[in-house]
């Protein structure tokens, strides 16, 4: 019982939060995913410019509360022109051709990020301070709240997906664009607002993470690896299914770390993940031959 | 046609690769040295530092006329802090620019890699930042010195202040690669050798974003004294999450010497506050050779000086030993260079160990006061450094296991 | 491949080879050379997956690394045979290979990279931990291997001839494997899979068996490495260099063989030259990818007119 509350207990709570970050991270990336068929390699650097752009807006306007407003929205906007310019001409190629140009995209946000912001880490300060004492632990506030505002980010867009109409044309754009063409629904502007949405997200998680992961430009790297796993156990294109795979991964992560090397659990994700596949090639929600 | 223009092609690559290969070096009396440093990524502020140490050394030694007459030229290579690209740059350097010395680089992997090309082509090498302690042991070579305090020195000069000051009961938490299981496993062996208790190992991958999930068992363990080896963005992450999980407050910290550079600390002064770091290097040492050092550095670069400097001893022993020789050939001024003492490096006086071609250092124990650095006790090199042990497995018989004490 | 065909590879070939005759050719050119010619090697490999097949694999590194590591195991215990070394990078990979492409050609399309990405992830994290191999570091210091006693390839001259051999028999293979039956239910599959599966065909069977040479290849270019340059470390392996693989086919252009050499060269050279001047080639490798993408997407050199077969054409 005491090992329950003094040790499981506390653990569980950080796979929550972690959970949680990489569920607002992998939720763009899903959407993206059903919707070009594009799995978007510049989803973290997307991320990483979110943390940029909050450090920029704080510079000028001294708010995080500001920059929570502002940097998602420069970054969506980033992304809306991004799309427009070469994703669009992409549309009626091969999705690999999608895959190949977010590489790219990659590598010349993370190198762009370094040139202008330098490579050394910088931090951001929590805007809220403070500890909770909480399950024979002082939990800090900060933590807390993260795990709130994602839970809440998590509700509204399944609210915005299920209850407003904006949301059901992206929806339906995802089952069948051509069809969407059909009805007279201006699709490739849904694509680029949605991929601006996405952008924006992305961003969004990256500034809410920065005053706990710090930021430097590759900081996107390894959470862009972690976000894949979450959108392939989910089941692509599944939104409740991303929501789903990252709180299993976070809880698994932190979970693991009590019993095993850290090197184990790394290769102990791996292997639900392909055990998944191969048990469940879709995904615990994806849908069957989806994109393929 | 087609093939012609694949011929052409290929000779015009031959050719722009030939002209840069071709191209003479100005004027006769020119050597050069090479700087290979991380310029991007988790250690570039090391790369950077490095650069400017070898810059001011440089510019010294042309002011006094060169080295056997010739002027210095300096080629900087990114080393992009993995083996591979190192040892690229590394041949690079040796067989392209054919250069008399080279300094790097920076993460233990990609030196002890380039260790393998000076060794082959015969090339001094100076190393003044990493610290695995396989360099002066296992992977030693002729050409190989040294002035950055390995981990085994490390250990040695911060074992007995922590259990002298700090507290007996230490928990040892490391960066999961190289450099960090070094740390953590001479740190091990030396407190245990003292008298401590260690309660608790952790190893967390490099890179890693969320700490937290470690911080269960260091509670668990209650130790008075938390060692942390982590280098670069890894240690101000955990600094940031320890801090805020009231753990900077609850236990005594230390660290190794590449844990925060100076100019990092002051952005992150609160969760450092009363952290204690080694290191051979402060600007805010009163040690009046220190001094001296950092106002020239100062004001050539406007910044001060940090643990870095290291790179500039190396240049001033290398042309010290090749005026002595009368010659760049590798194996007189590695003959040269062994046993050699020379004042005026950027700690004074330092000697280089003839056995494995360690600078015998003194290990300065350094406290985070308001963001700076602060001095609060020496502990001679000669008290850390070793016993020599060239080719012997430096870890031989090492378990990360717990012993438990009664 | 018959003699009218074959002859321009020949006399590229024959000026490769008469390369290091020349006064530019210095050591460090011999060895750049080296890394140029056999990542062009490993992206010519690639390109039966990519060009061929319309399969993207984005674990190739792992073949290469494991090849590599292969041959380091057995260089670092004294045995110093390349032979024997190649033969167990052809058992390791092969075994490793059969696994992968088992699971990845069960699905298609984006599914197939992300799968095989996840296998090759597995490979690297296994690699940087395990002490046994090294860990993070690898395993260093390696000695040169030998032909047979007495002819060690410890010289750039050596390594040079050696990669060359290497490349021009790859070459071969690749080009009597897409030029025979095989080779064109390949491009079939790529086509259109159903309707190749419909004339009773057993494409899964197909794409095992192309992944399989395609791995097998790049391992055996991995496996040579280290006599190179005297170590295997993991970062060989890491995501971000099967990354770097794709781009090295889509700048030599899709389903050319010859192309993705020339694009491997290039890559490697542009690199090396570049990063030497500026610290910011990553900006010019991305823009050169995208570009390509969007303007060019038959590849840099437009070399399709080489190639007996349908230049690539997109399947939306």
């Amino acid at each position: 019982m005491e090992y329950l509350t003094a040790v499981l207990l506390p653990q569980l709570l950080h796979g929550l939060v972690f959970g949680a970050a990489l569920g607002l991270l992998a939720l763009g990336l899903t959407v993206i995913f059903g919707l070009l068929g594009v799995m978007n390699f510049a989803h973290g650097e997307l991320y990483m410019l979110g943390a940029y752009a909050g450090i920029a807006v704080i510079g000028v306007t001294h708010s995080f509360w500001v920059a929570l407003i502002l940097a998602p929205l420069l970054v969506g906007a980033l992304g809306a022109l991004t799309e427009v310019a070469t994703l669009r001409p992409l549309y009626r190629r091969q999705p690999l051709y999608g895959l190949i140009l977010t590489f790219g995209l990659a590598l010349v946000f993370r190198e762009g990020a370094r040139q202008v912001w330098g490579g050394d880490m910088r931090r951001i300060l929590p805007p809220i301070t403070g500890s909770t004492p909480l399950l024979g632990m002082t939990y800090p506030n900060y933590r807390l709240f993260l795990l709130a505002i994602a839970s809440v980010l998590l509700v509204a867009i399944w609210l915005f997906f299920t209850k407003t109409r904006a949301g059901v044309v992206v929806r339906a754009a995802v089952q069948d664009a051509e069809m969407l063409d059909g009805l007279g629904v201006n699709v490739p502007r849904v694509f680029t607002l949605t991929f601006a949405g996405s952008a924006a997200l992305a961003a969004l998680a990256g500034l809410l993470l920065a005053p706990v992961f710090t930021v430097y430009p590759q900081m996107g790297v390894e959470m862009i690896l972690l976000a894949f796993i979450v959108v392939i156990l989910g089941g692509m294109g599944s939104l409740g299914g991303s929501v789903v795979a990252a709180f299993v991964i976070g809880i698994a992560q932190s979970l693991l770390t009590l019993w095993m090397n850290p090197q184990r659990v790394a290769i102990a994700i791996f292997g639900i993940m392909i055990l998944v596949l191969i048990i469940r090639p879709r995904g615990f929600f994806g849908r069957e031959g989806v994109l393929e | 046609m087609r093939f012609k223009s694949l011929l052409a092609l290929i000779l015009a690559g031959a050719v722009i690769g030939g002209t840069t290969a071709l191209a003479p070096a100005q004027g006769p009396k020119v050597v050069k040295i090479g700087d290979l440093g991380s310029k991007v990524g988790v250690f570039e502020g090391y790369g950077k530092y490095q650069s400017m140490a070898i810059q001011l050394a440089v510019e010294e030694l042309n002011a006094r006329g060169g080295v056997l007459g010739h002027t210095i030229e300096v080629i900087v290579e990114d080393d992009d802090t993995k083996p591979a690209p190192s040892v690229r740059k590394a041949e690079k350097l040796i067989l392209q620019d054919d250069v008399k010395l080279l300094v790097g680089a920076v993460s233990s992997g990609a030196t002890m890699a380039v260790m393998d090309v000076t060794k082959k082509h015969k090339v001094i090498h100076w190393n003044a930042v990493s610290c695995a302690e396989f360099m002066r042991t296992t992977k030693f070579h002729k050409y190989y010195f040294s002035n950055q305090p390995d981990s085994r020195m490390q250990a040695n000069g911060l074992a007995k202040y922590i259990l002298d000051k700090m507290g007996k009961r230490v928990y040892i938490f490391y960066t999961d690669y190289a450099m960090g299981q070094s740390d953590g496993r001479q740190f091990k062996t030396a407190i245990e050798k003292l008298g401590g208790e260690v309660v608790g190992v952790a190893g967390a991958p490099l890179d890693t974003k969320d700490f937290s999930p470690w911080f269960g068992d260091i509670n668990a363990k209650n130790p008075e004294v938390v060692f942390l080896a982590f280098a670069g963005t890894d240690s101000l992450r955990l600094m940031t999450q320890l801090h805020s999980f009231g753990m900077t407050k609850k236990y005594r910290l230390a660290g190794i010497d590449c844990f925060l550079l100076q100019q990092d600390l002051p952005a992150i002064a609160e969760p450092m506050e009363g952290f204690v770091q080694l290191a051979h290097f402060s600007a805010y040492n009163p040690d009046k050779n220190m001094q001296a050092f950092n106002a020239r550095f100062k004001k050539r670069f406007g910044v001060d000086a940090n643990i870095m400097a290291g790179a500039y001893d190396g240049l001033m022993f290398w042309a010290t030993a090749v005026e002595k020789a009368k010659s760049f050939d590798p194996d007189k001024v590695a003959g040269a260079m062994e046993g050699m003492c020379l004042d005026g490096t950027h700690v004074g006086r330092q000697c280089i160990r003839k056995e494995d071609h360690q600078v015998v250092m003194d290990m300065h124990l350094y406290q985070v006061r308001g963001g700076k650095n602060i001095p609060i006790a020496v502990v001679a090199g000669s008290d850390t450094i070793g016993e020599p042990m060239v080719g012997r497995d430096p870890v031989e018989g090492f378990t990360w296991e717990i012993k438990k004490k009664n | 491949m018959s003699s009218a065909r074959s002859w321009p590879a020949l006399v590229v070939l024959a000026a490769l080879a008469a390369l290091p005759l020349t006064p530019f050719m210095t050591k460090y050119y011999m060895l750049l050379g080296f890394d140029a010619l056999l990542f062009g090697a490993v992206a010519m490999s690639l390109d039966l997956l990519m060009g061929y097949t319309g399969l993207v694999s984005f674990g190739h590194a792992a073949f290469f690394g494991l090849g590599a590591y292969a041959t380091a195991v057995l260089l670092e215990r004294g045995v110093l045979s390349l032979w024997l070394g190649l033969g167990f990078a052809v058992l390791v990979v092969g075994l490793y290979a059969l696994i992968v492409a088992y699971f990845a050609t069960t699905r298609r399309g984006i599914y197939f990279a992300l799968l095989t990405l996840v296998f090759a992830e597995v490979v690297y994290t296994f690699f940087r931990y395990t002490q046994t191999f090294g860990g993070s570091d690898g395993i260093q210091g390696l000695p040169a291997p030998y032909l047979w006693p007495g002819l060690a390839i410890d010289t750039p001259a050596r390594n040079y001839y050696l990669i060359l051999a290497y490349l021009a028999l790859a070459y071969a293979a690749c080009r009597v494997l897409v030029g025979s039956h095989f080779g064109r239910v390949l491009v079939a599959i790529r086509e259109n899979e159903d309707r190749a599966r419909f004339l009773g065909y057993n494409v899964q069977r197909y794409k095992m068996g192309v992944c399989v040479i395609s791995a097998l290849l790049t391992g055996l270019g991995g496996a040579l490495y280290p006599g190179r340059a005297a170590y295997a470390t993991p970062d060989l392996m890491l995501w971000t260099v099967s990354g770097e693989l794709i781009i090295m086919v889509m700048i030599g252009g899709l389903g050319t063989l010859v192309g993705p050499v020339i694009g491997g060269a290039f890559f490697i050279i542009l690199q090396e030259k570049v990063s030497s001047y500026v610290d910011w080639y990553f900006i010019v490798i991305g823009l050169v990818l995208i570009a390509i993408v969007l303007f060019m997407p038959r590849g840099l050199f437009g070399l399709r007119r080489l190639l007996t077969l349908r230049p690539w054409r997109a399947t939306a």
